[in-house]
């Protein structure tokens, strides 16, 4: 491939910038369209703003509460988050090394989820987590996602913890660790690279997860996440794009500047995430 | 730790607090309402009588002899799979050896088809339908090509490959980075070893490259299966099952007989169903997988 003429290479390489360019018009038309009136927007779609103006945003910042909805989906993800590690590391960690028939059949129990699509479930998922009072609540949300987050980060925990040499443990224990402290301050930090990628791929999940949020939160304003009040509000006005596109760009900017700082990362735990998974 | 209660009981005392709590999320998400989504699919229930009415399996037989809404979104989930699947993974190979040639801006086109991944698809569906339904009118005027002005999202044909194109536009960026990531271990001594024999960039391709990027593909195509067979999102904010019904997946079914039309045993059993095909695919996906693993 070196010996290729520095022609060709050029004129690639232009034309996979320009159909990269091509690849986010979509999302150029919309964050343009967030800055321009309700005439402007129906005139001309791809023409610039004549004038940038903010209007759009103080508006729906305004009428959806955009800081209210914001932490929320931090409380969310957060919760779901922290719940997820915990529990997922410390079952795997000891199901890894405890080689018996229970052992193993627990595993399996943990993992065997992985195969229920969450379209199936869902009714019974909400009238259940009606029954324990975890519906209409961010909190209730964030508890709930360990269950469903579990099962991916247990299988991979699992693999991983097989590959650190049990004599790590044995010699912790010598000096007197064991139990829960061994494996937070021996155990723990050795899984670090993992628990980096199932904080990312949970992180995408859950920020951006629409239908168990839809069924569990959507009753009240107080409880919405981001990605429902942008549907909610694209219902309210159907019409009045400037708004709605103004929505959405407020609902994926956060992920987006985490995207351009955290790049390279991300793309790595997506690609650790499914060669594991 | 539990040194009082015995080597052995301290022992299991310890596993059992390691192991109890991720049992009981999981079966709070899953298990017990997979219990019920069976009992419950076994009943004629609205949600708003006290007690589900125990029918037996006629709400399976319903579902199969005489349900014209289940047979249309069978249908349409399978053609969108099986064109998804293959779409998806032959643009996301191409794409990724042309940036596996070590272009100067390579980085950047990464991470430029990777965007649209990390966004929400409801809200991908929006940006999409704000396109086709606004942005092709002025890309009309302004290009005079007859192809903007074509309803995209008002005729039953082209709103399925408007779903297709906004969905393999959202998640081509995945594929792509672990087809990156499979070429960048495919050793270039052994292209390079093909040309000097005098493989054309065609054959070295599929004589060399495609096969070592196997494990890539298994990967790639059990999650294009598995994310196809599930597609909702994306469909609810583009075309909401639109025009005239020609657009419902199975998930959608699902969710329209659930919470929209308060079928709630009916729906479960359609529920149970879905489960029952995914289960059998991933099955025969497993059972493939495995053996190529063991003639590799």
């Amino acid at each position: 491939m070196r010996k290729k003429r520095p022609a060709g290479r050029y004129a690639l390489e232009a034309v996979m910038v320009l159909l990269s360019l091509l690849f986010l018009y979509p999302l150029f038309l919309a964050i343009n369209n967030s800055f321009k009136s309700f005439g402007e927007v129906m005139s001309d779609v791809i023409a610039l703003p004549e004038k940038i103006i903010f209007e759009n945003y103080a508006y729906v910042w305004q009428f959806i509460n955009y800081p209210k909805l914001f932490m929320n989906n931090l409380v969310i993800t957060i919760v779901g988050l922290a719940g997820i590690i915990l529990v997922s590391s410390i079952a795997a960690y000891k199901l890894a090394r405890t080689k018996t028939r229970m052992s193993g059949l627990i595993y399996l129990l943990c993992i065997m989820p992985m195969l229920i699509p969450f379209q199936s479930i869902m009714l019974t998922v909400l009238q259940f987590a009606k029954q324990l009072h975890l519906s209409e609540s961010t909190w209730g949300l964030g508890v709930l996602y360990w269950g469903f987050g579990a099962p991916l980060a247990v299988f991979i925990y699992h693999g991983f913890v097989k590959g650190i040499p049990q004599e790590i443990d044995e010699s912790a224990t010598m000096d007197g660790a064991s139990g829960f402290r061994l494996f937070f301050l021996v155990i723990f930090p050795l899984l670090q690279s993992v628990t980096t990628t199932i904080i990312i791929i949970d992180v995408m999940w859950i920020w951006n997860d629409f239908l168990l949020p839809l069924l569990m939160v959507n009753g009240s304003p107080d409880t919405k996440t981001l990605t429902l009040a942008a549907y909610t509000f694209v219902g309210q006005y159907t019409s009045d794009w400037q708004y709605a596109m103004t929505a959405m760009v407020m609902a994926v900017l956060p992920s987006i500047i985490v995207f351009i700082f955290l790049q390279k990362y991300i793309v790595k735990g997506v690609v650790a995430g499914a060669v594991k998974g | 730790m539990f040194k009082a209660l015995g080597k052995k009981w301290g022992g299991k005392l310890e596993f059992t607090l390691f192991s109890l709590p991720v049992l009981i999320c999981i079966a709070v998400a899953f298990y017990i309402p997979f219990a019920m989504t069976i009992r419950y699919s076994l009943t004629k229930w609205n949600g708003i009588s006290k007690h589900p009415k125990f029918i037996g399996l006629d709400n399976f037989k319903q579902i199969f002899m005489n349900d014209a809404n289940f047979t249309s979104s069978a249908w349409f989930t399978i053609k969108y799979a099986v064109l998804y699947i293959v779409l998806v993974n032959v643009l996301a190979i191409g794409l990724a050896v042309l940036l596996d040639m070590k272009l100067r801006t390579t980085n950047w086109l990464r991470a430029a088809f990777f965007i649209p991944y990390i966004l929400s698809l409801v809200i991908v569906g929006f940006i999409w339908k704000f396109i086709f339904m606004q942005g092709f009118e002025s890309l009309g005027e302004s290009t005079g090509w007859g192809i903007f002005d074509l309803s995209w999202l008002g005729t039953p044909g082209l709103a399925f490959v408007s779903i297709l194109l906004v969905s393999i536009w959202q998640s081509i960026g995945f594929y792509l980075v672990i087809y990156i990531a499979g070429l960048q271990s495919v050793p270039g001594d052994l292209k390079e070893a093909a040309t000097v024999d005098g493989a054309g960039p065609f054959r070295t391709f599929f004589n060399i490259t495609l096969p070592l990027l196997a494990p890539s593909i298994t990967i790639a195509v059990f999650m294009a299966l598995t994310n196809s067979i599930k597609v909702f999102d994306v469909i609810l904010s583009l075309t909401g099952g639109g025009p005239g019904g020609s657009t419902y997946s199975i998930a959608y079914d699902i969710y329209r007989d659930t919470f929209q039309n308060n079928l709630y045993g009916y729906g479960t059993a359609k529920a149970l169903i879905l489960f029952v095909a995914v289960l059998f695919i991933t099955m025969i996906q497993l059972t493939l997988f495995k053996r190529r693993e063991v003639e590799a």
